[in-house]
């Protein structure tokens, strides 16, 4: 079992981000299940991986690939039951994995029993769970976030004869949180699958949570007050358990969702994520340390979640128009790869499956502060499929083996939730767990040796960090620290050798120790300590004073 | 190698730092705090501008400044040090400084600037003056984008000048090239131009460096060397450029700087020139020129008085420079009064071929065959503010035509005087 006293484990969590569809099908019916997710329990934990994330897995007419949930008290079918859910949810306790849920608080599914109800009439009990108009001109100063198919955050219901008001598709009601009665009913959702061991809920979508007129609708006190709220009932009745935001939003912004330490144990650091890759393209650390400068203390008891790429497009709405061209020019140059206003493709192909920068890309996701979260495949190096619609061309099913469906199913392949990659350079054959568990120098045997080097160090977690700025803006070097553990990381983002000059005389006197082979450099004096890198190399140093 | 020997250890090292780019801008100074800031950030303004996506790099190699000029330069890098600027920019922008001994805006600057761009690797350079007063942002991209999107290798400015401005452009240094080397490059030995990489190395690897003419005339032999080799050449309208505060004591340097080199080139590229028949024009972005005729004083008798006393002092360097038909006209024409003096194209283009001539033969210093042309320049100047006085635009423009045909029309002579037939 995990350890229950750390109210903190979230800091040291390697969080691994799976869909239950995605991962392994246990009944041969073309969908990964809970029974299949359990059956690959033992790969995760031999990842090193401690905790699991998982995409929405209730009932939903899958609009939204779950995020349409049409009913929050029980699984989709297709993923198995609550029993499955729970045999899954106990074997991931055993290995000492905790699991995080996706709880969609801001809409439901136009399919839900909720709003069938409240669609009825404008005098039905549950009229008011949901926000209605009789005009479509409310909150106009609310953008809109899915551009490329929605014209309006409100949808004209001809049941009714009242617009209703959607923040994402038209067919994802926004649920009205003025409404007591709404806010109780989704703590007693919590609760239910707290009940049941979940250890965490990732919040989908919080920002916009409540509507008020002359605002944008987004990070609203109404909204915090809401967070807050249900923060003080879980710390209250479930200690330990923590809350996940997401919320697309500036640093400056997403601070707030933190309170004082009584709003959300953790958010994503969404403005990072492109800035990286903008790093690695421009050769130049200066967007990762100026976003990283302008983002602002946060409690004690709480933690920035990083990624370097999940279930969605890669986020460009925190940049800036001009570093949104450049990034859209070089990591998507063919149309089809943009969606809104991002880039759907995998970590792998997005750095052209070139093995020294994506191992870069995630010693950085490893070293920088936060709870590092490993999509599910990107640890093999899986590709995507461009072809597919909206997201689901990061979405393909995970590739086991070079067998039948990739070792992910028995069904027939035409019966798969999705078309198997196939191509020469990222299909099954090519890319899968047990090629390259037969080779140490694979990707996946790397990624097994980096997280167990990261989980080596809790500075990682919880340890300040200090940028230097040597004069060779190719290199991205900081220093970690945790009361007597102190950490340097030094980044070549450069695809050519690179020589830097640290200035490390704050650390005179000890000794470096390359903790990935042990090794031991130089000691730190007065000079500034010399270091050559080549191509995309990067180094993690312990600092010790012996 | 030639650029062993030429940059310090402290520069390296920043050069090391700044790594490989694709646009280099060069800055020679001395002393020049009150022009050089504004210039750095209207280049700074331009890079952010037009190539914010490009690696690029603002070196300036300073001659003992002790005004902080090279202060200012350095002040104009964006990094990521945390207060250092507010500007917005995609990269880290380095801006370097570094020092070098010898002769304010010498060939050592040049030098330096295309070292560090060869050891960068800048597939495009450009050079402005730190006296560019009038320079706009846009004058970056003018420059930079034929070299750096359009493959060419030389990139000379066009600028609107007042018709009085520039005069040894207009009378000398652009119809005597146009003539010689056949192309038609309205400022060929300019203060601010654009060059590639390529160009710059080839012209880094010649072995001008020990010489006086690359001294002091590097950027005119860069021109040169464009010209004479496999390499475009274009030229980029940019605007206004300020007049330049000259004094007297500027001229002999300023000849010394392009005429002297313009000479000394001439030695090694004989079967060049004296091969080269029509002039041709040069890819051209914008007007080749745009003439600006504000009234504005010009002190013409004192003009007048240095090329009569100039001539009448150093009658026995001109006597050994010139033949003797070309020294008695040059004499009647010294005898006219102020009101009247005019040195006419033939003999002025006459005086300039003999020169060359002289120069080539070395039939006394080199150096002083320079100098004694300072006075015949003001002769030549002095006719030419007489002649355009009330002149437009475009009878400017006729009249500058109109030498440069006679310049083109009278190079067999050149020829004839080279291969020592007079």
């Amino acid at each position: 079992m995990p350890a229950p006293q750390d109210a903190l484990w979230y800091k040291d969590a390697i969080i691994y981000q799976v869909h239950v569809k995605s991962f392994y099908d246990s009944n041969a019916d073309g969908l990964g299940d809970f029974r299949g997710l359990a059956q690959k329990l033992d790969y995760l934990q031999d990842l090193g991986v401690n905790a699991v994330w998982l995409m929405p897995f209730f009932p939903s007419p899958l609009r939204d690939d779950g995020y349409d949930i049409a009913d929050y008290y029980s699984v989709h079918p297709n993923y198995g039951t609550i029993d499955d859910f729970k045999l899954f949810l106990d074997a991931a306790h055993q290995r000492g994995i905790r699991v995080i849920i996706e709880m969609v608080l801001n809409h439901t599914s136009d399919q839900h029993a909720w709003f069938q109800e409240s669609r009825k009439s404008r005098d039905n009990p549950r009229r008011d769970w949901y926000v209605w108009s009789e005009t479509d001109t409310k909150y106009k100063g609310t953008r809109i976030i899915f551009l490329d198919t929605e014209l309006s955050n409100w949808a004209w219901d001809p049941v009714s004869k009242e617009y209703y008001w959607h923040r994402f598709f038209s067919h994802q009601p926004d649920l009205n949180y003025e409404n007591p009665a709404v806010r109780e009913e989704m703590w007693n959702v919590m609760k239910f699958w707290l009940d049941m061991g979940v250890d965490g809920f990732r919040l989908d979508a919080v920002p916009y949570l409540v509507e008020r007129e002359g605002t944008n609708c987004e990070n609203l006190p109404e909204t915090h007050a809401i967070i807050k709220e249900l923060r003080k009932k879980l710390d209250e009745h479930y200690p330990g358990r923590m809350l996940l935001a997401e919320a697309n939003q500036w640093p400056a912004d997403l601070r707030p969702y933190f309170g004082d330490g009584d709003e959300f144990n953790a958010a994503f650091h969404f403005p990072l994520m492109p800035r990286m890759f903008m790093a690695l393209k421009l050769e130049d650390r200066k967007p990762v340390t100026e976003i990283l400068q302008q983002t602002p203390e946060i409690p004690p008891n709480c933690q920035w979640c990083l990624f370097l790429r999940n279930h969605d497009e890669l986020t460009l709405e925190m940049v800036t128009d001009m570093e949104r061209d450049y990034m859209y020019d070089e990591y998507a140059k063919d149309k089809g790869m943009r969606l809104n206003l991002g880039i759907r493709r995998r970590l792998a192909p997005l750095l052209d499956n070139d093995r020294r920068r994506i191992e870069l890309m995630t010693g950085m996701l490893m070293s920088l502060p936060g709870t590092p979260i490993v999509y599910y495949g990107d640890e093999i190096g899986m590709g995507d499929n461009v072809n597919l619609g909206d997201r689901n061309g990061v979405r393909t099913p995970m590739q086991w083996d070079g067998g039948w469906n990739g070792g992910f199913s028995a069904a027939d392949p035409e019966a798969l939730y999705s078309p198997l990659m196939l191509n020469p350079v990222y299909g099954y054959q090519a890319i899968n767990v047990q090629s390259q568990k037969r080779f140490d120098h694979s990707l996946l045997f790397w990624m097994k040796r980096m997280i167990k080097v990261r989980k080596s160090q809790t500075v990682f977690g919880r340890g300040s960090i200090e940028f230097l700025y040597p004069a060779n803006h190719r290199i991205l070097a900081y220093v970690r620290q945790l009361d007597r553990e102190t950490v340097l990381v030094v980044n070549n983002l450069s695809s050519s050798a690179q020589a830097v000059e640290l200035d490390l005389r704050r650390h005179k006197g000890n000794i470096l120790i390359e903790m990935f082979g042990r090794n031991i450099f130089p000691r730190i004096g007065d000079l500034p300590y010399l270091l050559t890198l080549g191509p995309y190399q990067f180094f993690w140093f312990r600092l010790r004073r012996i | 190698m030639p650029e062993e020997n030429i940059l310090t250890d402290d520069f390296l090292r920043e050069l090391m730092n700044v790594g490989e780019v694709d646009i280099l801008i060069g800055m020679a100074t001395c002393n020049d705090a009150k022009t050089a800031g504004d210039v750095i950030l209207a280049v700074r303004a331009g890079l952010l501008k037009c190539f914010a996506r490009q690696r690029a790099v603002i070196i300036n190699v300073d001659c003992a400044s002790q005004d902080g000029t090279p202060d200012l330069v350095r002040a104009a890098s964006i990094s990521d040090i945390p207060h250092a600027s507010n500007l917005h920019a995609l990269r880290t922008l380095h801006c370097v400084s570094t020092q070098v001994a010898g002769e304010p805006y010498g060939g050592a600057a040049l030098h330096t600037i295309l070292a560090a761009a060869d050891l960068l690797r800048a597939s495009t350079c450009a050079v402005f003056a730190p006296d560019s007063t009038a320079i706009e942002p846009d004058w970056v991209e003018r420059l930079v984008r034929p070299v750096l999107r359009d493959n060419f290798d030389l990139v000379t400015p066009t600028y609107r000048r007042h018709k009085f401005d520039a005069l040894l452009v207009r009378n000398l240094l652009y119809p005597m090239t146009r003539a010689l080397y056949g192309r038609r490059l309205r400022e060929p030995y300019a203060l601010d131009f654009a060059f590639s990489g390529k160009l710059g190395t080839h012209f880094l690897g010649e072995d001008v460096w020990t010489q006086d003419s690359a001294q002091t005339g590097a950027e005119t032999l860069l021109t040169v060397s464009a010209m004479s080799g496999d390499f475009r050449i274009a030229q980029s309208f940019l605007g206004e450029r300020s007049r330049r505060d000259q004094s007297a004591s500027d001229l002999v340097p300023a000849i010394r700087r392009t005429v002297g080199a313009l000479f000394w080139s001439l030695e090694g590229n004989y079967p060049l020139w004296s091969s080269a028949k029509e002039s041709q024009a040069v890819a051209t972005m914008g007007p080749d020129h745009e003439v600006s005729v504000d009234p504005i004083r010009a002190d013409r008798t004192r003009l007048y008085e240095m090329f009569v006393h100039g001539v009448a002092e150093l009658e026995p360097v001109l006597k050994s420079i010139l033949s003797p038909a070309t020294m008695v006209e040059l004499q009647k024409v010294t005898r006219q009064a102020e009101d009247s003096l005019r040195y006419p194209d033939e003999l002025w283009v006459q005086t300039i071929y003999e020169f060359a001539a002289s120069y080539h033969k070395s039939v006394i210093s080199r150096d002083h065959i320079i100098q004694a042309l300072a006075p015949l320049y003001r002769g030549r100047a002095f006719t030419f503010l007489a002649d355009n006085g009330d002149a437009s635009g475009d009878e400017v423009e006729d009249y500058v035509e109109a030498l440069c045909l006679t310049f083109e029309r009278m190079k067999p002579s050149l020829l004839e005087m080279w291969a020592g037939g007079k």
